[in-house]
């Protein structure tokens, strides 16, 4: 009994269906996406990482920090993400469209980053990230999270002291010998310009980020104000 | 063209001795791909187990070898990855594949030395992956983190392995289809829609947003599911009924079983994206297939359970089945414990934890690489007509890895539904329950999950001590001189003083 | 995703599925090719390796077994 051709229609056909499902009716569905403007901020969101940020997430590839750290914020209602200060809302689709490659991440060794941007900004942030790139226990003690030093190099120095010389923001046991000088690599230069961008932006319109609250719950919370007042 | 090769195999009229040459032609060969294929798989397995250890130590104490960049943790763990899954585990699985297929379906493999191109493209493939890996080609995408110019020598590779499985078939002298030639057949044609499929949607030309994550998520979870379990069960089907002599007690349940994964496993790789930003519908239809799940794995354990049922003493002679049937209850462990994973509020612990690292080890090492370890335990005697050098090595390599792989998801898994529980708990009515979990910050979630992490190095210990046993073996037995005369597998006893299983 | 795609595109699209499944299945077994499934249980034996004979003895080989009891 040759049953050769059944069996690989059957085989041929699960496989079909699972992509047009999950894949394809998904991949025509997200063309409707784009970004919305915002009259409070005058921007379209999500927006563009700068030059130096897209070279950054390169560094963030290379170094696979996805492996320990996530780029989504769980909504409101599962998960403690906003609790901890992972973000203001849950992360939508929305927010990735103008992303070459998606770092979702599955594990959370460490924090959520896809609102770092928020809590690490400006001149503050970017110390901060030299002291915990050099090394974690600086800043956070206890922290399993890798020292990267290679993203900062050793130097002599020469004539003149670089300005952009990182040592002078770190604690003195890691000073550098005597006439040498801690500067950080472009590579590190970009990873931290990826992270103080890395923000996202306000929702649309229409949009909610609370998919996943069971139907009664918005009006829950609806009430509660009525109930203090 | 196939007559007229066995008419010249068993000159012999005596149908018995026809039947000897005739089994014994087929294993032989398979011989040299089968060998390059199982060689290099267990140089990959020691590459990955060296790289493992590394990671896992570095987990728990950072610093350790901290300050080479190609060696730090989103580089090791990769590199082990993808030493383990392509170097060992697809290397081993070809080797599997097309000395099943080649006795299953009754056919010799021809022009075998063809296959050895497969063989080198693969492995170097699998290597100008990992060293892109060192340098900082890596993807990052889980799964497919090798770089973009890797992946076309693997396909190349996989294109011969594939072509020949399914010619063996083809021309095969076997009037049935065995259910194991089923799930070969299936993996061989599902293997190479999913990695192309990824690889053009992800690596050449990423979609748009997060259907990224749906695809990588769609391959990733297929992969085990597609790949590895199929080759895993047809494995188990095989050996199972083989090694005991009584057929699997229900060749019905087989075939159900086989139907029912092909549908769900399809689905359930969404499970993977539960509460992230992407569209619910999906994610509901990853979480039922996941629950479908149940159909075929409990079909299937209770299928190799009621044919184990009464021979279990077999376990003590024979290494092969101890593997498999280590494999096959945890198969259907894993597979249950998946299951339950894709819970919505089982997730939402579980999830982005190390439960999940716990997880996958379970499925792809206590179950695949276990069953593979018997089948290898099984094949190369045959095919190099010798008998394994070391019993206690044996002995030594099984007790090692089921003990070790044991803890190590045991552990991993309590550590991390303490790590979910303790994220999840910041303040709020459940914060009193477990005073010792609530109101965590980061650091006190490290200090909850750093015991389980250094439980996972010690059982990674171990689990090394097990391949070094199974590597030094295995070579001893590549070296050791063939038993003058030996032609067919005759050194096998061939009327076993235990008792017949019946 | 809008709610009409769930009723109107995804679930006519499953009931299609599961209808020609089922047609799949009523055809298989209408043309016989779900009959004598159990024979196919014996195909791995013959008469080198028959039902009956283990085949696989390896630690037994280096030492004889005692007759009870575990070894290891
Ligand atoms: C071994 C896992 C691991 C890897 C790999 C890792 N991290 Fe971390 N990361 C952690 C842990 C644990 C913490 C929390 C403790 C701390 O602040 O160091 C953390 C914290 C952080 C924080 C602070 C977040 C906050 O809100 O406090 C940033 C930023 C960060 N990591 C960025 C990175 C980047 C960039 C990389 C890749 C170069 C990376 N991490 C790789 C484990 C890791």
């Amino acid at each position: 009994m040759n049953r050769a051709p059944l069996i690989f229609l059957g085989i041929f056909f699960a496989i079909a269906f699972s992509w047009t499902g999950i894949v394809l009716t998904n991949h025509l569905g997200y063309a409707k996406l784009q970004p919305v403007f915002n009259e409070d901020e005058g921007k379209a969101f999500p927006q563009r990482l700068p030059g130096e940020a897209i070279r950054g997430k390169e560094v963030y590839r290379d170094l696979g920090c996805v492996y320990c750290h996530t780029q989504q914020v769980r909504h409101a209602g599962y998960g403690v993400d906003l609790e901890r200060g992972w973000g203001e809302r849950g992360s939508v689709a929305r927010d990735y469209i103008h992303e070459k490659r998606v770092y979702l991440g599955t594990m959370r060794t460490g924090p959520d980053l896809r609102n770092v941007g928020a809590r690490f900004a400006g001149e503050g942030g970017r110390d901060w990230h030299i002291q915990h790139f050099y090394d974690a226990q600086i800043t956070s003690k206890g922290s399993i999270m890798p020292n990267y030093r290679f993203l900062f190099e050793t130097r002599p120095i020469v004539g003149e002291p670089s300005p952009k010389a990182v040592q002078s923001k770190l604690p003195p046991q890691y000073q550098p010998p005597a006439g040498h000088e801690i500067v950080l690599t472009q590579r590190g230069e970009d990873l931290i310009a990826y992270l103080l961008a890395l923000k996202d932006g306000p929702l649309g319109p229409d949009e909610t980020s609370r998919l996943y609250v069971p139907k009664e719950e918005p009006k829950k919370e609806a009430s509660q104000p009525e109930a203090a007042k | 063209m196939s007559a007229t090769l066995t008419a010249s195999l068993n000159p012999a009229s005596s149908p018995d001795v026809a039947q000897r040459a005739e089994l014994s032609a087929i294993d032989a060969s398979t011989k040299a791909p089968a060998l390059y294929f199982l060689g290099s798989s267990v140089l990959w397995l020691i590459v990955g187990t060296v790289f493992a250890l590394i990671a896992s130590f570095k987990m728990h104490s950072p610093t350790f070898l901290g300050d080479i960049e190609w060696l730090t943790f989103g580089r090791a763990r990769t590199l082990h990855l993808n030493a383990v899954i392509y170097g060992w585990s697809v290397n081993a699985s070809f080797a599997v594949a097309l000395w099943l297929m080649a006795r299953l379906s009754r056919a010799e493999l021809r022009h075998a030395g063809l296959l050895l191109i497969a063989a080198i493209f693969w492995n170097v493939g699998v290597t100008v992956g990992m060293v892109g890996i060192a340098i900082g080609h890596s993807t990052s995408i889980e799964w497919l983190e090798f770089p973009a110019y890797a992946t076309p020598i693997l396909f190349f590779a996989y294109a011969f392995v594939g072509a020949w499985a399914v010619a063996t078939f083809r021309f095969g002298r076997s009037k049935h289809i065995y259910v194991s030639q089923w799930y070969l057949l299936a993996a061989l044609f599902w293997f190479p829609s999913l990695y192309g499929v990824a690889q053009v949607m992800l690596v050449f030309e990423p979609t748009r947003g997060t259907v990224q994550a749906l695809v990588n998520w769609w391959f990733a979870h297929n992969v085990l599911g597609l790949w590895f379990t199929p080759i895993g069960l047809a494995a188990i089907y095989y050996f199972l009924p083989k090694v005991l002599g009584k057929p699997i007690n229900s060749y019905y349940l087989s075939v159900l079983g086989f139907w029912s994964l092909a549908i769900f496993y399809n689905w359930a790789g969404v499970h993977h994206l539960i509460g992230g930003p992407v569209p619910v519908w999906v994610q509901t239809a990853g979480i039922a297939a996941s629950f479908m799940m149940v159909v075929p794995v409990i079909v299937t354990g209770l299928n190799q359970h009621l044919t184990l049922v009464g021979s279990a003493s077999a376990l003590k002679y024979s290494p092969t089945l101890r593997f498999i049937v280590f494999g096959g209850v945890n198969y259907t462990l894993t597979s249950l414990a998946g299951s339950l994973m894709s819970m919505r509020s089982w997730a939402e612990i579980t999830h982005f934890t190390h439960y999940t690292v716990g997880h996958a080890h379970h499925g792809m090492y206590a179950f695949f690489t276990m069953v593979m370890f018997g089948s290898i335990y099984y094949i190369l005697p045959r095919i190099l007509l010798k008998e394994w050098p070391s019993a206690k090595l044996i002995s030594l390599h099984f007790w090692a890895t089921a003990i070790g792989i044991t803890i190590y998801v045991v552990g991993l898994s309590l550590g991390g539904i303490l790590q979910g529980i303790a994220t999840n708990m910041t303040h709020g009515p459940d914060a009193s329950i477990i005073p010792y979990l609530s109101n965590a910050d980061v650091k006190g979630i490290i200090e909850i999950t750093l015991p389980y992490l250094q439980v996972r190095s010690y059982s990674g210990v171990l689990i090394t001590i097990g391949h070094l046993a199974f590597a030094v073996n295995f070579v001893w037995m590549l070296v050791q001189p063939r038993p003058v005369g030996a032609t067919a597998p005759t050194l096998f006893r061939p009327a076993p003083d235990l008792e017949a299983a019946r | 995703m809008p709610e009409w795609f769930l009723y109107f595109v995804a679930l006519p699209m499953a009931m299609l599925i599961v209808a020609s499944a089922v047609y799949g299945l009523y055809w298989a077994s209408k043309k016989g090719q779900l009959q004598d499934l159990e024979e196919g249980a014996k195909v791995i034996f013959d008469d080198e390796e028959p039902i009956g004979r283990p085949t696989d003895q390896t630690l037994h080989q280096t030492k004889p077994a005692p007759k009870s009891g575990p070894r290891f």
